[in-house]
């Protein structure tokens, strides 16, 4: 392939155009300020922006404020109101770090936030984020989020090369069979659940070995993780868990301290519940290269296999080990369905409004598709 | 003269491009007085967020500006933005941030918007002048072109190579945004064959030269003053120049579209 720039400024020949709407890098940054557990973060810009996904990281605890940028903002610049903001949430939250963010308005007026940050001195940490929604993926927000942090302090260098190779892999990820790889890809609502539980209950009653594969993005595992769930309980129903392998990446050693945290609620829920995870594939945050070990761990021992359940990032996970599978993949994005029906998956399942769901929690969350099967089996 | 000389009630709405400290201002403040002196209706609209267009009108007055009333916050009339100069010289000023602070380009799109929302002063005028900064450095700075504001763009040069090749770009630009030339000013600097050179200049893009101004101390002791040249030294050559330059404005519109020079050939031009 060509040298391609992730920075958004260069676009090779190779590079396709893409014409849906797609996660902007400046929630990125915010999603990563949470991740790094900052008790506000300030977006210096105007005041609709990332609006929906400020309001859902309040569910998650942290504070979201912007400096509400105006018409005479973008021609006079914003200082003053974002170093009033930084002194106002000092005072209103106390918190302990606080996260600033840029957006477009600001960046290309080409506001400091440094500057702001130097005059309100705050006496916490504050992470700088320069990042506005330009950039071609949005894992650039996250990157340049942890830059800040790590030249702050607050992370290890060994965390931030860790996070840098796991975001690489994330881009290409999306490029490779995600919603990168195409010019346009149509949302879809994927196959119906009532019909794709009725087919899992018929593989199981004809005794057919099935392996579940959880590789969640961070917080989503709360609620794939309850297919996994489903799957086995319908199997036990029935007589047959033997024939069902668990993987999930839920490693909760690896990550930063809040993935960490998901990880360990949701493998205390599973062992709650009875569910043994065979193999644990990776952390939290792993969902880009989980699906490779994953991959492995089939070729090595599970190659003759008859189905597989494949829940959050279910394209990260290699053709080659699981083609003689009939699959069944449960994905949050609807733009994700035409991809995976052209690496070959039989069943797409799309959970419409997952991740509003599993932000705020720390128990495992109903899924549709869980919930659909343990009704359809309630028959059997 | 008559109040209706303005016949079709339509204004002539004309920007001056050049390069900075080339000398659009003091050219649009001489035209302005000199076109108001023939009794023609003028205005001028000062987009340089320096705010200095119209002082030379205003007996070194500043005026407040248009982004300064909406930065306060309060409701602007026409009357707060629309200051009477020289001979009724209808004079208003956009304003802008301070310099490397916010976004200019932003600022004149906004000014000019709230103008042409609170005031009809263009419309009953024949003459309206946007007088714009330096170089076309980002979208905002056309925008009077853009939004259908201005209809003539003249550009101002010496004979320099910096200013040509400013002009030159200016010309690229204006063909970018399909906007036609009315005509080249020369603003000497006194530099050998200027004459001729902008005249080859002006030739070969397409357009022609209208004015020959000459550099003149006189300029600046005026505009030291707070004056224009035309109310301060009416009888000096350069102001019978200025008023030339007026009528040239004034009479039928000679827009082309022009073809700016490829660098080769400006630098050959200037050699
Ligand atoms: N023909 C001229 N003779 C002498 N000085 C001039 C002449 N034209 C302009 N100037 C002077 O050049 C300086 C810059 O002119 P100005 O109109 O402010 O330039 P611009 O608006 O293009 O930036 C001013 O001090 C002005 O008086
Ligand atoms: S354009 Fe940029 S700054 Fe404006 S709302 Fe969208 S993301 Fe935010
Ligand atoms: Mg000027």
């Amino acid at each position: 392939m060509d040298k391609i720039k992730d920075d958004g400024q260069t676009k090779t020949k190779k590079e396709i155009s893409i014409i849906h709407p797609r996660p902007s890098s400046i929630v990125a940054a915010l999603y990563t300020l949470r991740d790094l557990n900052v008790d506000v973060a300030i977006l210096h810009g105007p005041p609709g922006c990332s609006f929906k996904h400020a309001r859902l990281l309040e569910e998650d605890g942290i504070h979201v404020v912007t400096t509400s940028l105006d018409e005479n903002g973008f021609v006079f610049g914003g200082h003053d109101e974002l170093v009033a903001l930084l002194e106002k949430v000092s005072e209103m939250f106390d918190p302990k770090l606080i996260g600033v963010v840029g957006t477009c308005v600001s960046m290309i007026i080409g506001e400091e936030l440094h500057d702001a940050v130097l005059e309100a001195n705050p006496d916490v940490p504050v992470i700088e984020v320069e990042v506005h929604a330009g950039y071609r993926n949005n894992t650039k927000g996250v990157l340049l989020t942890l830059e800040s942090a790590l030249d702050s302090g607050i992370i290890s260098e060994n965390e931030f090369d860790r996070q840098k190779a796991l975001l690489e892999e994330a881009t290409m990820v999306e490029k490779r069979h995600g919603a990168a790889s195409k010019e346009y890809l149509a949302p879809s609502r994927g196959d119906v659940k009532y019909k794709v539980a009725q087919r899992i209950i018929g593989l199981l009653k004809e005794g057919k070995r099935g392996i579940t594969i959880m590789n969640a993005k961070k917080e989503t595992g709360y609620m794939f993780a309850d297919i996994t769930v489903a799957v086995n309980e319908i199997a036990k129903q029935l007589g047959v868990e033997t024939n069902i392998v668990n993987m999930a990446n839920i490693d909760d050693t690896l990550g930063l301290p809040r993935v960490r945290h998901h990880a360990k609620c949701i493998k205390d829920d599973l062992e709650a519940r009875g569910i043994v995870i065979h193999d644990n594939i990776g952390g939290l945050d792993e969902y880009p290269i989980a699906g490779n070990v994953a991959g492995k761990l089939i070729d090595e021992k599970y190659g003759d296999y008859d189905f597989a359940v494949i829940t959050g990032v279910p394209h990260a996970v290699p053709m080659d080990s699981i083609s003689g599978m009939e699959i069944i993949s449960v994905t949050n994005g609807p733009r994700q369905v035409l991809p995976l029906k052209e690496m070959g998956h039989k069943y797409v399942i799309v959970e419409i409004d997952l991740h509003p769901k599993t932000l705020g929690v720390n128990h495992i969350v109903e899924s549709e598709f869980g919930a659909t099967l343990r009704e359809v089996a309630k028959d059997e | 003269m008559s109040d209706n000389l303005n016949e079709q009630n339509k204004p002539k709405v004309i920007a001056i491009y050049g390069k900075g400290g080339i000398g659009k201002s003091s050219t649009a403040s001489n035209v302005a007085a000199a076109c108001a002196d023939e009794g023609y209706k003028v205005m001028i609209i000062g987009c340089d967020p320096k705010s200095d267009s119209s002082i030379t009108l205003l007996g070194g007055k500043r005026i407040p500006t248009i982004l300064d009333l909406i930065r306060s916050g309060v409701d602007i009339t026409e009357d707060d933005v629309v200051f009477e100069g020289y001979n009724g010289i209808k004079c208003v000023e956009v304003g802008g941030p301070e310099p490397g602070i916010g976004c200019a380009g932003r600022g004149i799109i906004v000014a000019i918007q709230k103008l042409k929302k609170i005031s009809t002063v263009q419309d009953q005028c024949d003459l309206v002048i946007y007088d714009v900064p330096g170089d076309i450095v980002c979208g905002g700075f056309v925008a009077p072109i853009r939004k259908g504001l201005v209809s003539e763009a003249y550009v101002l040069t010496s004979g320099e190579y910096m200013p040509l090749y400013a002009a030159n770009n200016i010309c690229r630009g204006l063909s970018k945004i399909n906007t036609p030339l009315s005509g080249v000013i020369c603003n000497a600097r006194n530099v050998s064959r200027e004459d001729e050179i902008v005249r080859k200049f002006a030739e070969e893009i397409g357009s022609k030269l209208i004015a020959f101004i000459p550099k003149e101390q006189i300029v600046q002791d005026c505009e030291r003053d707070g004056f224009s040249v035309m109310e301060k030294a009416p009888d000096s050559e350069i102001a019978q120049v200025y008023r030339k330059l007026a009528c040239a404005i004034m009479s039928k519109d000679g827009s082309v579209m022009v073809k700016a020079l490829e660098d080769e050939r400006l630098r050959e031009l200037t050699r």
